[in-house]
């Protein structure tokens, strides 16, 4: 019996140099982060938290600020010069990190690199290159100035153009794509200091930095000394990070855990609208969803308010089209309402006095939802049973571009980084598109995309997705749920930081007391 | 062991690998989830960028002739580029992989030195509180799912008594040459004991974790395998020749009793090199477990090859030192 209590004294003995806390300087901001980067090289990467930490190193032309408004960045001005035209003038005196000036040259690089067709060199097309819309050419026109040239009018092209990082030409010549995959030499307000793959990205400031953005207050190098971005993927763990004090700012924060973190002295909890939108797709090919009746059964039987409440506990903003409340283009629209009895009503209209079967396909992290979902549902007479799969696997199943489907209801959602519908009007809704999983087809629709896709007048353009969102909350192919808020742990030390609806986390303002 | 047999084990290594890689790459095909879609996700692209895109991935070849590029190039142990990563696949892995041995290794330890001693001792008191109190112990450490144990942990000795971190490998003052990759090691070799103690720090909770089910599995294996060598003649005979009890027990029995825990042990820590993905989540551990589940989702092909292929090794390898502990620990067998 002795042996136990010897091995775990003698853990206990070899642990004790280091019972001194894990060091970390007083000025470390310390992000506990779900994913690490998959590689620094702005022109490579696909996803989200890539970016967010890319970005905190790179800089762009454009930017937007903690309300998604753009705003010039390493450009000092833009002018649209014809409707396929657009100048950037280029601000002077930019460094990159490693002390070379940033030249108009760079910019077209950047651009080049991310645009043509095995643009990255050794025949590696960029990733990124559908992000950059039908960009056509991008040329110097002056040593300050470059003009992006599109084969055909693109309203968002300012939108779209803060999700591109300006990188050295020279460098990346010399460094090449697996150089630039694994180090950055940009021009944002922190530098890579070390990159723990898997563990932790460190930055620390760049002192040379031109300031950032004029429109967004303060103007100048980063605050705090260092920054990390230290990779916890799972939510329990993060929340004890933060409320061990090893972190300061967490994101995805989940809801449940929203009450540790206010009852926490040191922590607080921060939120911002986000912009992906939730909703159910319903098979207009199968043998119910093809009745509209059926489908506004389906959206009276969903007391959305109620999930939002209890589930989401309160951080979600319901929709009634497909548009977030935030987005361009958005605007009151008719509301289906929660009505059991007046679903069961249409059910019967519709030929299915005794309801109906149907089956529900959702990802593994919305079983949850999904179940409460389909509790409101069976109660209305649509006898909903839920199927979790892989996401990979029902997106297959579903997004088959005009190919026959099989399945009744789809739980799902589209992002909307750009908040300009043109990202997520038209695939999700378009005939045979690539997000199309309710099988809807409307040509009338699909003319009022095509349409307000190129229009150049603001107005007029919000006119036309005023009339496509009618149009779709007349024809509710999709039962239209939510669209939930980002949610922050923050430590009560971070000032000058907001979180913002595009889920980047942008620390050069951010400073710890 | 003669240089024949080990030639002969990594002579039938050979077929093993060619068949694991071709059941992979034909599991890979079937499962339903496109490389090229995933990577697009949301993204507006026209028919002819995603073309382009599949062309520059390879994925535009046919299974056949992408299977055997695969074979080819592995032979010269070039993995091809990871999707996301765009780098080489055997650097990604190779920098993920040290951090997950160790982990492991540690676990082993903690395991071993855990069960073994219990195990022994409840065979001895059989029936007494400690042999039931162990027994119902292990039962536990086989039943608590690692993931929930692990935030128990956490939330103990880290949010709670704040002893102990909740994630990482160490801290970020603390820089560490790399030379073996494990950086127990690696601080020591730099003679930095501040660092070596933060490392080991950082290793306790999810060691702890890693290796509570193995011990339980590994005690129970010693208890009852104990129990079958006490009741041989030969020991029977030795006790009744008068030795000291103490030198029965540990000179004759345990060196025969060791055996099947030998081996159950070689197979657990195959699948603690595999299985970890629960344990490096939770502690946020950059190591290779996560590395493949994440790239299972993403369909990150030739990532998954390289790293199935590196545990269909791992396996084979563990088993062959399970077999050459056979012959330490009893000589009549013979590989």
């Amino acid at each position: 019996m002795r042996t136990l209590p010897r091995l775990l004294l003698a853990t206990a003995l070899a642990a004790c140099p280091a019972l001194v806390p894990a060091a970390s300087s007083a000025a470390d901001l310390i992000v506990g982060f779900t994913l690490d980067a998959d590689t620094l090289d702005p022109a490579n990467h696909r996803k989200r938290e890539t970016e967010t930490i890319i970005r905190n190193m790179y800089d762009g032309l454009l930017t937007r600020d903690a309300n998604m408004l753009v705003v010039p960045e390493i450009a000092e001005s833009m002018t649209q010069v014809s409707a396929t035209e657009y100048d950037f003038k280029i601000r002077p005196g930019i460094r990159f990190h490693d002390g070379t000036e940033m030249t108009a040259e760079d910019v077209k690089f950047t651009l080049d690199r991310v645009v043509q067709d095995g643009g990255m060199g050794d025949g590696v097309t960029s990733p990124r290159q559908g992000l950059m819309g039908p960009v056509a050419s991008v040329e110097v026109t002056a040593p300050d100035t470059v003009r992006i040239t599109l084969k055909e009018p693109w309203p968002i092209l300012p939108a779209m153009l803060p999700n591109q990082q300006i990188v050295s030409k020279a460098w990346v010549e010399k460094t090449g794509n697996e150089g630039v995959a694994t180090a950055e030499n940009g021009t944002g307000p922190f530098k890579l200091a070390e990159w723990r793959k898997g563990d932790a990205v460190i930055l620390e400031r760049f002192d040379d930095y031109y300031g950032g953005a004029t429109d967004i207050a303060p103007v100048g190098p980063a605050c705090v000394d260092r920054v990390i971005f230290k990779i916890i993927p799972e939510s329990a763990s993060r929340v004890a990070a933060l409320l061990a004090g090893e972190v300061h700012i967490i994101n995805e924060l989940p809801a449940f855990s929203i009450g540790q973190v206010e009852a926490n002295e040191g922590t607080q909890v921060m939120t911002v609208n986000g912009t992906r939108s939730f909703f159910i797709a319903m098979n207009m090919q199968g043998e119910y969803f093809d009745d509209l009746k059926v489908r506004q059964a389906a959206a009276m039987a969903i007391d959305k308010q109620l999930i939002i409440d209890k589930i989401l506990a309160g951080n979600a903003a319901p929709i009634d089209g497909i548009l977030s409340p935030d987005a361009f283009g958005a605007s009151e629209l008719p509301h289906a309402g929660y009505d059991p009895e007046k679903a069961k009503a249409l059910l019967a209209e519709a030929g299915f006095p005794d309801g109906i079967d149907v089956t529900m396909d959702v990802e593994g992290a919305f079983k949850d939802t999904a179940e409460a979902v389909a509790s409101m549902l069976t109660k209305a007479g649509i006898r909903t049973t839920v199927a979790v799969g892989e996401g990979a696997q029902l997106s297959d199943k579903w997004r088959t571009k005009g190919a026959p489907k099989s399945g009744d209801m789809y739980f799902t959602s589209w992002g909307n980084g750009s908040l300009d519908p043109f990202d997520i009007f038209t695939p999700t809704h378009r005939t045979n598109d690539r997000g199309n999983s309710a099988g809807y087809a409307n040509p009338d629709l699909d003319a009022v995309l095509d349409a307000a896709a190129v229009e150049l007048d603001v107005e007029k353009r919000r006119a036309m997705y005023h009339d496509a969102e009618m149009m779709i909350n007349a024809d509710q192919p999709y039962v239209y749920l939510w669209v939930p808020q980002d949610i922050y742990g923050v430590s009560k030390r971070v000032t000058g930081w907001q979180p913002s609806a595009d889920s980047r986390i942008n620390l050069h303002d951010a400073c710890l007391n | 062991m003669s240089l024949g047999k080990l030639l002969e084990r990594i002579v039938q290594l050979v077929p093993v690998l060619l068949g694991v890689s071709l059941i992979v790459f034909v599991m890979m095909a079937l499962t339903p989830g496109d490389p090229v879609q995933i990577m697009v996700g949301e993204q507006s692209i026209t028919p002819a960028q995603e073309a382009e895109l599949r062309h520059s991935l390879g994925l535009d070849r046919p299974m056949a002739e992408r299977f055997f590029i695969f074979l080819m190039n592995a032979a010269h142990f070039d993995f091809g580029t990871s999707f996301y990563h765009g780098r080489p696949v055997a650097d990604v892995i190779a920098e993920r992989l040290p951090a997950t041995i160790e982990l492991s290794l540690v676990a082993l330890v903690v395991a071993l030195a855990t069960a073994i001693p219990l195990g022994v001792m409840a065979a001895i008191r059989k029936n007494s509180l400690l042999d039931r109190v162990a027994t119902v112990g292990s039962l536990l450490g086989v039943s608590l799912p690692g993931f929930w144990f692990g935030i128990l942990l956490i939330m103990l000795f880290a949010v709670h008594m704040q002893i102990l971190p909740v994630s990482g490998r160490i801290g970020y003052d603390n820089e560490v040459a790399a030379v073996t990759g494990f950086l127990l090691i690696d601080t020591l070799l730099a003679g930095d004991i501040a660092a070596f103690g933060d490392a080991l720090r950082h290793l306790i909770l999810p060691a702890i974790t890693l290796g509570l089910p193995m011990t339980a599995i590994l005690m129970r294996v010693t208890r009852t395998s104990m129990l079958e060598v006490m009741r041989q003649d030969y020991v029977t005979f030795a006790e009744a020749k008068g030795l000291p009890r103490r030198r029965v027990l540990y000179r004759h029995a345990l060196k025969n009793a060791l055996i099947p825990t030998v081996s159950v042990a070689a197979i657990e820590t195959g699948s603690l090199l595999g299985g970890n993905m629960i344990v490096e989540t939770v502690f946020g551990w950059p190591g290779l477990g996560r590395l493949v589940v994440e790239s299972i989702f993403l369909r990150n092909y030739p990532l998954i090859q390289a790293a199935v292929l590196l545990y269909a090794v791992t396996y084979v390898l563990l088993n062959f030192i399970a077999d050459i502990l056979y012959t330490v620990l009893n000589p009549r067998v013979k590989l």
